[in-house]
């Protein structure tokens, strides 16, 4: 198969990187004001949104929502790997939307994790901008998340599974706006080098691409009776 | 975050529907919600839908020292967590009252009933014994939290899988999933809980109450039973005066409603080790129904394609060197959506359940439809020429394109309607009906 | 500039989505989803575009969530009496406040009868995302017209927001079929709840469950089902 791989390549002088099937439903739950399970292969996660709702006085901010993230585990308690990814994700979705028009309210969005099998943090932040859209939250652009892992011998891979994330020497996890394909938030680890780092980047743009467009066929269905 | 508060008027209007022996949702006094039990890749992953009450189990284990006063017993451990995600009033990490009720149930149900042999869990007595830990998520609250997670708790226990050890020596070694096959946990009996809510002073009793009916009800009466009959545990909480005849009757409809249950677990995990069998992988919860209504898509694979000129400089030295060493030949596309025949499947099996229920209205409960849902093998399946693939597993790949996969299952779904989805929830919607006249 | 937005009108958009001016002398009228942004027009929430003559343009959204907007009406349930207001849930971020003034006929003397846990409809005199939303139940000219406290009986149930701006829409089609089905009444809040009564407690929860399930249904599938809902009711 790989030697065949080769050939192919000469021929079409292109590279090739492929994401694992991926899936969407949103509106899935009937409590949180909006919900969302994204799955990509066997990673799934689970999304759901509350808001803009009342606010905790200690936590209100005057001029904007205030915006909560909780990743919960499948197994155990929230540990420090959680409270770092909620992070990211928390600080891409305020980039993303347009709290000020909420003040003094909270937005609180919860992820549970159903089924890890690699690019996890990807996949919670896609799940997240499909709750947020399906909570109809105003947001200035829509975000995405890709991960790309650089194995041993240099090649990248998009949208690694478990096994390839452990075999691999870096993990680079990148979430990119709809409007520019800008980075707006990034998360690596292990050691690559600054042209790795760069090809990884056009890659997860290019990936975006195909991301954005799966966004809105799914969005596209859900309405499509509505029409 | 604050709830919504219950008016006067569905308060009124609830407790006078039920003095008129009549649901919101058109279900008779004894009847449950559908129930739908999915497994999840991983061995000990379960999802239980109750209605639209969602809980999430997963069991683990992990090798720990025993209990000094029991050295040959395996540790059972349960906890139950209520997300956010689940009801505005949930708080992540805070110790509410219900929390602590619902964890102290579960415990009184699975581990004070003994209902798997602690004892072959142990691997060195004295040293180390198993720890199998159940952990529940609530999803989506929607009421009678209980009910669904002592179902996800026990059919997650049913499924579970733990390594194989061998002992030379001193020597205690786990095997992997790939050199020995996992052994499933020696389970007695299956306890679940049944749920009972009383209104006006215990007058009037119902089964299964909703979120709403929940809020109204006076007292609640929880009873863990297995199909043999045998209680083992049972709570009533409200403050209400029961009748010794009121709890016995309510054991009575307790055992009925128990051996349906364990019924349909059994069937579920049947049904998940067939597919395991067959598929070669697994059997995938949460792989969502692609028939359902709008609201969700679920889409191939894409590939990325970055062609000479993508841009950045950098994706010409990509193309010098072949990507992907773990990974198949060149632009990869997973086949179409691979849970999407095991759905078709699954489709096929609700209604078919739904037309059965139909036959029967006066059926105890209104219906459970079980949905296994399966992935069946990945594919690889090559986009255009690039790729020699083989006649055959094209011919399979055209199968799972999930245009063709729909109209089968409409095909032999329904009768009438040209769209699955819609035939799908019609369906349900003319089951809602039939109690109601 | 209108043009790129006609071109687009019923069709799905996602946020993010931009439409630039080319000349800058039309004048455009954003509804809700839609934000100017300098020289574009910027699309915030994701849904069908739809336009009102002659360039008035909105997105129309599936959300669940209530953001109170001014004169809206809406069903809010009382939760407390608090001095001289009466403190409502509206669905929205904040509790509303509901004068007992602001009822018709009501003077200092004279409060009118509301218990916790009444539903009232009102409308919005204030709403705006910095201040408390404050209800009344009057209109400008003092006259209840429709609004205040329900009366005994009915049942309220929680929509869409999507579903109810349908149901209030003109010559909804909706209703018309629903009114086919049986005789009922309705009372229809901007925040998704709706309030319906009907002779029968049966018939409120048919209602109940037509009302929740069409929600996502084409025009022929909602047909059938409502046939056969009026044949069973009958």
């Amino acid at each position: 198969m790989r030697s065949r791989l080769a050939t192919t390549m000469e021929v079409d002088g292109l590279s090739a990187f492929s994401l694992r099937e991926f899936g969407c439903e949103q509106n899935l739950l009937s409590r949180p004001d909006g919900s969302s399970s994204f799955v990509q292969g066997d990673t799934s996660v689970l999304a759901g949104v509350y808001g803009p709702a009342e606010v905790k006085i200690s936590k209100e901010i005057y001029d904007r929502a205030t915006m909560e993230v909780v990743i919960q585990p499948k197994v155990g308690l929230p540990g420090v790997k959680e409270r770092a990814r909620e992070q990211c994700v928390r600080e891409t979705c305020e980039a993303a939307l347009l709290s000020t028009l909420h003040p003094r309210s909270s937005l609180s969005l919860v992820l549970q994790v159903v089924h890890d099998d690699g690019s996890l943090l990807s996949c919670c932040l896609n799940a997240a901008c499909m709750a947020l859209m399906d909570a109809g939250l105003p947001m200035g652009c829509l975000f995405c998340g890709v991960t790309c892992a650089i194995d041993p011998e240099g090649h990248i891979v998009t949208d690694p599974t478990a096994q390839q994330e452990k075999d691999s020497r870096a993990v680079m996890t990148f979430a990119i706006d709809s409007a520019q394909h800008r980075v707006m938030m990034s998360s690596t680890k292990g050691s690559f080098s600054v042209n790795e780092l760069q090809q990884c980047i056009a890659v997860s743009q290019r990936a975006s691409e195909k991301i954005f467009q799966f966004y809105r066929e799914s969005v596209r269905r859900r309405y499509s009776k509505t029409v | 975050m604050r709830e919504t508060p219950l008016s006067n008027c569905e308060r009124q209007f609830l407790l006078k529907a039920i003095e008129e022996k009549k649901r919101l949702d058109g279900r008779q006094t004894y009847d449950y919600r559908n129930i739908k039990i999915t497994f999840g890749t991983d061995y000990g992953c379960c999802i239980v839908d109750l209605g639209k009450t969602r809980v999430l189990a997963q069991v683990s284990c992990e090798l720990v020292a025993p209990k000094e006063n029991r050295p040959t017993e395996g540790i059972l451990f349960l906890s139950l967590e209520l997300s956010p995600m689940a009801s505005p009033i949930f708080e992540a990490g805070r110790q509410s009252e219900l929390l602590v009720k619902l964890n102290r149930l579960l415990e009184r149900c699975l581990r004070n009933s003994k209902c798997i042999d602690t004892e072959s869990l142990c691997v060195v007595s004295g040293e180390k014994v198993w720890q199998i830990r159940v952990d529940v998520h609530v999803l989506n609250h929607e009421g009678n939290l209980m009910d669904a997670a002592s179902i996800a708790a026990i059919a997650g226990l049913c499924h579970f899988r733990r390594p194989d050890v061998g002992i030379q020596g001193d020597e205690v070694t786990v095997y992997g999933p790939e050199e020995r096959d996992p052994v499933p946990l020696s389970i007695y009996h299956m306890p679940i809980c049944v749920s009972f809510a009383f209104f006006l002073e215990g007058t009037y009793l119902l089964v299964d109450p909703s979120e709403r009916e929940e809020r109204v009800m006076d007292g609640l009466l929880v009873i863990a039973m297995n199909k043999h009959r045998e209680i083992c545990s049972i709570q009533s909480s409200g403050g209400i005066m029961l009748l010794k005849d009121q709890v016995l009757r309510c054991s009575k409809i307790a055992s009925v409603k128990v051996s349906e249950i364990t019924d349909l677990i059994n069937r579920a995990l049947e049904n998940d080790r067939k597919a395991r069998k067959e598929g070669g992988k697994f059997g995938f919860a949460e792989l969502m129904a692609v028939q359902r209504i709008t609201a969700l898509k679920s889409d191939e694979v894409s590939i990325e394609m970055s062609d000479g000129d993508a841009g950045a400089p950098s994706v010409a030295i990509t193309t010098e060197s072949p990507p992907e060493v773990g990974r198949v030949p060149s632009p990869v596309v997973r086949a179409p959506g691979a849970g999407q025949v095991g759905e078709s499947l699954e489709n096929a099996w609700g209604l078919e359940q739904l037309e059965e229920e139909e036959d029967q209205p006066g059926d105890e409960v209104m219906d459970e439809g079980l949905e296994i849902k399966e992935e069946n093998q990945r594919q690889e399946k090559s986009k255009g020429e690039v790729v020699v693939i083989s006649d055959s597993e094209e011919e399979e790949v055209v199968i799972l394109n999930p245009k063709t996969q729909v109209k089968e299952s409409t095909l032999h779904a329904s009768q009438s309607q040209p769209q699955s989805t819609g035939a799908a929830k019609k369906k349900k919607k003319q089951q809602k009906k039939k109690p109601v006249h | 500039m209108s043009d790129c937005l006609k071109e687009k009108v019923g069709e799905v958009l996602l946020p993010g989505d931009i439409f630039s001016f080319e000349n800058t002398s039309e004048k455009v009228i954003c509804g809700p989803g839609l934000r100017r942004n300098g020289d574009e027009v910027l699309v915030c929430k994701s849904g069908i575009l739809r336009h009102k003559h002659p360039n008035m343009y909105w997105v129309d959204s599936q959300q669940k969530r209530y953001v109170p907007v001014k004169g809206e009406s809406v069903i809010g349930i009382v939760t407390a009496k608090s001095g001289d207001v009466f403190k409502v849930d509206v669905g929205g971020s904040e509790l509303a406040s509901l004068s007992y003034l602001a009822f018709e006929g009501a003077t200092k003397r004279n409060r009118p009868n509301v218990q916790v846990g009444d539903l009232v409809y009102g409308q919005f005199l204030i709403a705006n995302k910095d201040m408390e939303p404050e209800l009344v139940c009057i209109d400008s000219c003092g006259r209840a017209n429709g609004m205040g406290v329900f009366g005994a009986g009915g049942l309220l149930i929680k929509v869409s927001l999507g579903l109810v701006r349908r149901l209030l829409a003109q010559q909804s089609a909706l209703v018309k079929e629903l009114e086919q089905v049986f005789p009922f009444e309705m009372v229809v809040g901007l925040n998704g709840r709706v309030w319906v009564k009907a002779q029968s407690m049966q018939r409120v929860q048919v209602l109940a469950s037509l009302l929740e399930s069409c929600e996502n249904m084409t025009p022929q599938q909602r047909h059938a089902l409502f046939r056969r809902a009026a044949n069973g009711a009958s």
